[in-house]
């Protein structure tokens, strides 16, 4: 495990750029989307279009290719384009390492996010969505006995159940803290107050999961300016800087076939941000686990080591703010407070990372950390996408 | 035979499959009704889902080995929704999906439903042996709950 890090610091976001995340964006193209979260950075950042030397755009179902985003906002001429795996941090880690390897200087991240035919009823109605499957590539339809990426979630929430001798409580104060924060954000497609009575009582799609243990599908995007440090110190007097990030999975990751839940990609993203970081959880002012479904979340609180295996959920309880109706860890430490994918909308981890940078700037409004410096992302799941990053302000 | 059966034709038995080179043997398998399970002839571990070598010792030797199909459950899960399947119906009751940690293969798990058993059932920790349906027309691998007295 590389124990380096001379990327620490050395990168800075100096744009956030977003839609609001919806249901329904209507008759909006994920490239209309995109070109608002897009131009909303650029114009964040203060910076003209023709700074930009790099674009980095997830491989989004249906989302803009790079060079599609590039030619649809007219940019000038670019030295690094490339277009990472979904989950934010595979395009952040990308667009940092083109940045300090010189590739370029100053990168657009972008993600954009539709809902997909199958997901979602409006969306199945919509014409112009029927070619968007995820993955994509391959004409085999899916069979209920498949344990994919998405079903392998709930299979591993059974065995975390069946270990741990945990309720199904545990899962429902993940969806309830998300709800609660999301009521403070406006960006947010899903505000109406949630019970643990009404989590109970919710649909169950994959037993032993149900509706609210899974994020929910949204029309959106998200969109990131990245530059050197250096330069963004003559932008701002305290940029936000990336001090480590990373992506890990362990090497028999097949959903079916990982050995257990101690040792998956959870575990090598925080031994290797703990090698590459001279900050931990002691330390950490916001914490943003993961949450496209909650067993995830649970992993990130007991990995990162705030709760033992099987306790993350006695360890919410045991820091749930009553008034606020989520998680405060010590009082003070709110989790995903811009309510997560859960919540927010399933942006696979941009809006934890969007939600950091605002934290880390003062600009989260009523639902800012009282002078928050650094922010934890523990982003991605189990098998083949775990990932995470620390934030600082300087 | 199914040893007969050429690649397109085995491609259009399984046409809700992606089969490829690595992977053609366990089709094959499942027109005989037999289960196979890559082994590496040079170290004996066995792997699974079917890889171009052997994970452990990076040997190209793997022989796709008949074994018993009897094991535990080791990840269960009841759809309450899903994937469509001609002789799944979501309406009359969950559809349990399990990874069963097959007997003597260190470790090695195969995913797949479990048959003739109450959903609720169908828990980890519940022994089954090997059973086959059709499913589109060709011989699909499953489970029942085991019945004898084991091995």
């Amino acid at each position: 495990m590389a124990r380096r890090n001379p990327i620490r610091d050395e990168i800075a976001i100096v744009g956030l750029g977003s839609t609001e995340f919806s249901r329904d964006a209507g008759g909006r193209s994920a490239a209309s989307l995109a070109a608002e979260a897009c131009i909303n950075a650029i114009q964040d950042a203060g910076i003209d279009k023709s700074e930009i030397d790099g674009i980095v755009g997830a491989l989004e179902p249906g989302a803009p290719r790079p060079n599609q985003m590039s030619s649809i906002l007219g940019l000038s001429d670019i030295t690094h384009h490339s277009s990472p795996m979904p989950v934010a941090v595979f395009g952040l880690v990308d667009a940092m390492a083109a940045i300090f390897s010189g590739q370029c200087d100053t990168v657009l991240l972008y993600f954009a996010f539709t809902r997909l035919p199958w997901n979602s009823r409006s969306a199945a109605k919509d014409a112009f969505r029927n070619y968007n499957t995820m993955g994509g590539g391959t004409k085999a339809p899916p069979v209920p006995e498949a344990i994919d990426p998405s079903a392998a979630y709930t299979a591993w929430a059974q065995r975390y159940i069946y270990e741990y001798k945990v309720p199904r409580e545990d899962f429902g104060r993940v969806a309830l803290n998300m709800r609660a924060n999301a009521a403070r954000n406006p960006k947010a497609a899903m505000k109406a107050p949630l019970t643990m009575e009404g989590y109970l009582s919710a649909r169950m799609i994959r037993d032993p999961l149900c509706m609210l243990d899974m994020d929910i599908p949204v029309d959106g995007a998200d969109a990131f300016i990245l530059t050197t440090t250096e330069k963004a110190k003559k932008m701002t007097p305290h940029p936000v800087v990336v001090h480590a990030a990373t992506a890990g999975m362990v090497g028999r990751n097949d959903e079916d076939q990982l050995p257990d839940l101690t040792r998956h990609g959870q575990h090598i993203v925080v031994e290797a941000l703990k090698e590459r970081s001279d900050v931990w959880i002691d330390e950490i002012d916001v914490f943003f686990p993961y949450d496209g479904f909650s067993i995830i979340t649970l992993g990130w609180i007991e990995n990162v080591g705030y709760a033992k295996p099987g306790q993350a959920g006695r360890f919410m309880q045991e820091h749930w703010d009553e008034d606020l109706g989520c998680v405060m860890i010590n009082g003070k430490v709110p989790m995903n407070p811009h309510g997560g994918s859960l919540s927010e909308g399933a942006s696979r981890g941009t809006g934890h990372l969007r939600e950091a940078v605002t934290q880390l700037r003062g600009d989260a409004k009523e639902r800012q950390v009282h002078d928050a410096k650094t922010a934890l992302i523990g982003c991605g799941g189990f098998f083949f996408n775990s990932q995470g990053a620390i934030l600082k302000r300087l | 035979m199914s040893e007969q059966v050429d690649d397109a034709t085995l491609v259009e038995r399984f046409p809700w499959v992606q089969i490829t080179h690595d992977s053609k043997y366990l089709y094959r398998g499942w027109l005989d009704k037999k289960l196979l399970i890559n082994r590496c002839d040079d170290c004996s571990t066995f792997h699974h889902p079917p890889k171009p070598v052997c994970p452990d010792c990076w040997s190209t030797k793997l022989t796709p080995t008949e074994v018993s199909g009897g094991g535990i459950v080791f990840l269960a899960m009841h759809l309450h929704q899903g994937a469509p399947a001609p002789e799944v119906d979501y309406a009359k009751g969950p559809h349990p999906v399990v990874a069963v940690e097959l007997e003597g293969l260190g470790g090695v798990r195969f995913s797949s439903t479990v048959v003739d058993c109450p959903v609720e059932d169908v828990v980890i920790g519940l022994p089954v042996e090997l059973a086959w349906i059709e499913r589109y027309g060709a011989p699909f691998p499953v489970f029942r709950k085991r019945t004898g007295g084991g091995e």
